[in-house]
């Protein structure tokens, strides 16, 4: 192999790749990229058996070749190197990085072990808005949960349909609900996707416009898009059925300036103590709102709030970050708080439509 | 060729040794992260399939050591041809005995465990941990355990009636879950005879009926739940026929459930009651007392109450008759005894048992009338005239059956209300239909329909 290829599109590549080689793997290849060059087109594919991907990046080819490198010491190497052109050679097995100044040699290994990465077999590919795919999957993902006890809620549910993208999360002390009108999907899907393989779409995707091309059967899903090609297993799993748990009813009701309670929740966050408590009391008899903390070793402060308020009298006590964290998601200038009484989740929406709910369970007394 | 079906043993001492043959081959790093968590889920007509955790490990297997495998396989058992890969989801064995996390400081979001599977319909909930066997439901336990031996080759079809809340439901489904589990590949299907009759006319509708017959011929154990419903459905009752040859003869089990006997469902095609005929057909009878006690503790173990051996004996001797009402009552007991906070004593369960009583039927003679003769679509007055017109005097004799049989209403009253008729007129009356009823299934089926109009009066 010999090739001339940018730096920039190389590094662009090898530092998404190296995020999805095998860590702590029993098996060493699988921490390695491997750099196929044909075609004037040089594929950098990398995987852990969870997640795959492979990039195309255009080279000028003198050398057809394969060879397979540490993902990490190849990343590190480029991030160093702020040159543009690179010429990469293969020599007896191993890689040799050569630009004006730099000259590095990699020790490479027997690329014939590298997996080959699995190819969805349903037959029917559909297009799909990436910035639609990010915007559902940010906005609910952050509630999933993080351990591996349950593989189908540390997942997001993803469920398709010709009316509406449905993206979900929960960790069962709370749950995100992300509802996109569909421009025109074809298709009927419900998958669950990996959290941690949830991340990595995310970072590959980010800065991507268009529509991606997505196939997916049972047990896996893969990505197509201009020159990247991702593919991650699939939860056998079958999602809670959420939507019974979402109240239909509510007996206090709040809006408030998303900003402020923004502001309000981080301040309170300064002083909660260890469960990152926060008490939340809603009075509408005596038009206030007021958001408290107290840490026994710090001191105490609470804020009260400008709001339109309604209904019953409550307080009602909940992690801080729980709520902060769905308030990102919250669209419109104001968010509207629901609650239905104390041991019940209280719904966070935005104010006029239903596109995002939220819900979060209080912290018991 | 006859299949050739392994027993789970048998296919893990191939596999075992196959695997000891790989593993002098591979280096150990490539064995422990392309072969562990491998195992071969069946073997037939010469062809192992074998379960992988995920689809990288199949695409791997596939392209570099298919070969290898399969010699690897041959050199045990000559007769194997092929090696199918399938990906088997390990959720199974994931799940470790973690200690819930002890003092719990978060209100947890009231998901449900409750999920029914979209592939198959089947809830996971129904299992035969909490199927409880008792004589009312042995021989109809006993035909389930024998279909999960040999799938398709015996009591084909199986067909389960009896009466409703008796565990029909529940043993069906428990079947269903047994064998997805043992065999893994067979692809097991439920439904009920309503949804699959809805499924039919919306097939019609968008023009997919081809679809809809394709959909279901490629499960390889179909059941069916209360096949009463299709009564009178003409065109579903055709797709059945088509549907139920098409498995059989592909020998693919099939299991059906009724509330009564085939031949009393009304408006039932004969060629279907044939084929429901040519295979098993077993009853589940209300549960005796013993089975009752049975149900009883079982269901409390599983919602972790335990009423005292008195109140469940109270219980079991008190409510006769469907399972779903012993565990409502239960449930009942269980809501008091949490808003009490403490067990219940006997005489709370006693008025809550008599709370929760069925309220009585209040049916006056002249409803009764009315039903009838609206239904045999005479005149109200004739009933009650002396008049022996044959279309007359059958259903006089119905009512006459029903005021005794239902309303328990004496004999000479019934005789008397009815234009004055003598005691032993009605006592002739009652007798008759009492035997016309064991030959004639019309009878029954009308009787049966009369008797639901009332209960869609009260």
């Amino acid at each position: 192999m010999k090739i001339s290829v940018s730096k920039n599109k190389l590094q662009y590549a090898v530092s998404r790749a190296e995020r999805m080689t095998g860590k702590n793997l029993s098996l060493p290849i699988l921490s390695t990229i491997l750099l196929l060059a044909s075609d004037d087109v040089l594929k950098v594919r990398s995987t852990n058996l969870d997640i795959g991907i492979e990039f195309e990046v255009p080279v000028k080819m003198k050398k057809e070749g394969i060879i397979a490198v540490p993902g990490n010491l190849l990343n590190n190497l480029l991030s160093y190197i702020n040159e543009d052109d690179i010429v990469l050679e293969e020599e007896k097995g191993n890689l040799s990085v050569k630009t004006r100044k730099n000259n590095s040699l990699i020790k490479g290994f027997p690329y014939e072990d590298f997996p080959t990465l699995p190819v969805v077999s349903a037959e029917k590919t559909s297009p799909f808005p990436v910035q639609t795919l990010l915007n559902g999957l940010k906005s609910v993902w952050y509630s999933a949960s993080t351990s591996d006890i349950k593989p189908e809620i540390s997942s997001v549910f993803i469920s398709l349909n010709p009316e509406y993208s449905t993206f979900v999360a929960t960790d069962s002390f709370r749950l995100s609900e992300k509802k996109i009108q569909s421009q025109g999907n074809k298709e009927d899907l419900s998958i669950l996707v990996p959290l941690r393989n949830v991340a990595e779409i995310i970072r590959v995707f980010e800065d991507k416009n268009g529509d991606v091309m997505i196939r997916s059967d049972k047990n896996q899903i893969s990505f197509h898009y201009d020159g990247v090609y991702l593919t991650s297993r699939l939860i056998d799993g079958v999602f809670p059925d959420y939507k019974q748990i979402i109240p239909k009813t509510s007996t206090t009701d709040a809006v408030v300036l998303k900003q402020d309670l923004v502001n309000a929740l981080k301040v309170s966050h300064l002083f909660a103590d260890k469960f990152n408590q926060v008490v939340l009391t809603i009075d509408p008899s005596a038009k206030q709102f007021t958001i408290a903390s107290k840490n026994a070793d710090i001191g105490e402060h609470s804020v009260s709030l400008d709001a339109a308020l309604s209904g019953e009298p409550v307080t009602l006590r909940f992690n801080q970050r729980y709520l902060a964290d769905c308030l990102q998601s919250v669209a419109s200038d104001s968010v509207s708080l629901q609650c239905n009484g104390e041991a019940r989740p209280v719904v966070v929406r935005n104010v006029g439509d239903r596109s995002f709910t939220a819900l979060v369970m209080p912290l018991n007394t | 060729m006859p299949e050739q079906e392994h027993n789970i043993s048998d296919t893990k001492q191939l596999w075992d040794a196959a695997l000891a043959d790989i593993e002098r081959a591979v280096s150990r790093a490539n064995f422990t992260t392309w072969f562990k968590n491998t195992s071969i889920v069946k073997e037939a007509d010469g062809v192992v399939y074998l379960g992988v955790p995920n689809g990288f490990v199949k695409e791997w297997l596939q392209n570099k050591y298919h070969k290898f495998i399969l010699k690897s396989l041959r050199m045990i058992s000559e007769n194997i041809r092929g090696i199918d890969y399938i990906v088997i989801s390990k959720t199974e064995q994931q799940k470790p005995g973690f200690a819930e996390s002890a003092p719990q400081l978060y209100g947890e979001l009231p998901l449900k465990d409750l999920y029914i599977n979209k592939d198959d319909n089947l809830n996971p909930r129904y299992t035969f941990d909490t199927f409880v066997v008792g004589p009312f439901n042995e021989l109809a336990y006993t035909a389930t355990q024998a279909i999960m031996k040999s799938v398709g080759s015996v009591y084909n079809p199986l067909f389960v009636y009896g009466g409703t809340g008796l565990g029909k439901t529940h043993l069906l489904q428990a079947t269903g879950n047994k064998i997805k589990e043992m065999y893994g590949d067979k692809k097991v299907f439920y439904i009920t005879s309503e949804k699959f009759y809805l499924d039919l006319i919306t097939s019609v509708q968008a023009n997919k009926i081809n679809v809809f017959k394709e959909k279901y011929r490629k499960y390889d154990v179909f059941i069916m739940d209360d096949i009463q419903f299709l009564s009178g459905k003409q065109g579903t009752q055709d797709e059945l026929f088509h549907l139920f040859n098409t498995l059989y003869d592909n020998n693919k089990q099939i299991i059906f459930s009724s509330d009564k006997h085939y031949n009393f469902i009304g408006n039932l095609e004969e060629r279907l009651k044939s084929r429901f005929g040519a295979g098993m057909i077993v009853d589940i009878s209300d549960p005796d007392f013993e089975s009752r006690v049975a149900i009883l503790k079982t269901k409390s173990r599983h919602i972790n109450f335990s009423p005292s051996d008195e109140i469940i004996e109270y219980i079991a001797s008190n409510i006769k008759g469907s399972i779903r009402e012993l565990e409502g009552l239960l449930n009942a007991l269980v809501c008091q005894a949490q808003l009490k906070n403490r067990d219940l004593a006997l005489l709370e369960v006693k008025t809550l048992l008599k709370n929760n009583e069925k309220p009585r039927k209040t049916l006056s003679v002249e409803d009764i009338v009315h039903v009838v003769s609206e239904f045999y679509n005479i005149e109200k007055s004739t009933i009650y005239e002396k008049t022996r017109k044959k279309e007359i005097v059958k259903p006089r004799q119905i009512i006459m059956y029903i005021l005794r049989e239902d309303l328990s209403i004496s004999f000479p009253t019934i005789g008397q209300r009815l234009g004055g008729r003598d005691h032993t007129t009605v006592i002739h009356s009652c007798d008759k239909i009492k035997n016309d009823l064991k030959k004639d299934t019309v009878l029954v089926d009308e009787l049966e329909r009369i008797r639901s109009l009332f209960a869609q009066q009260q």
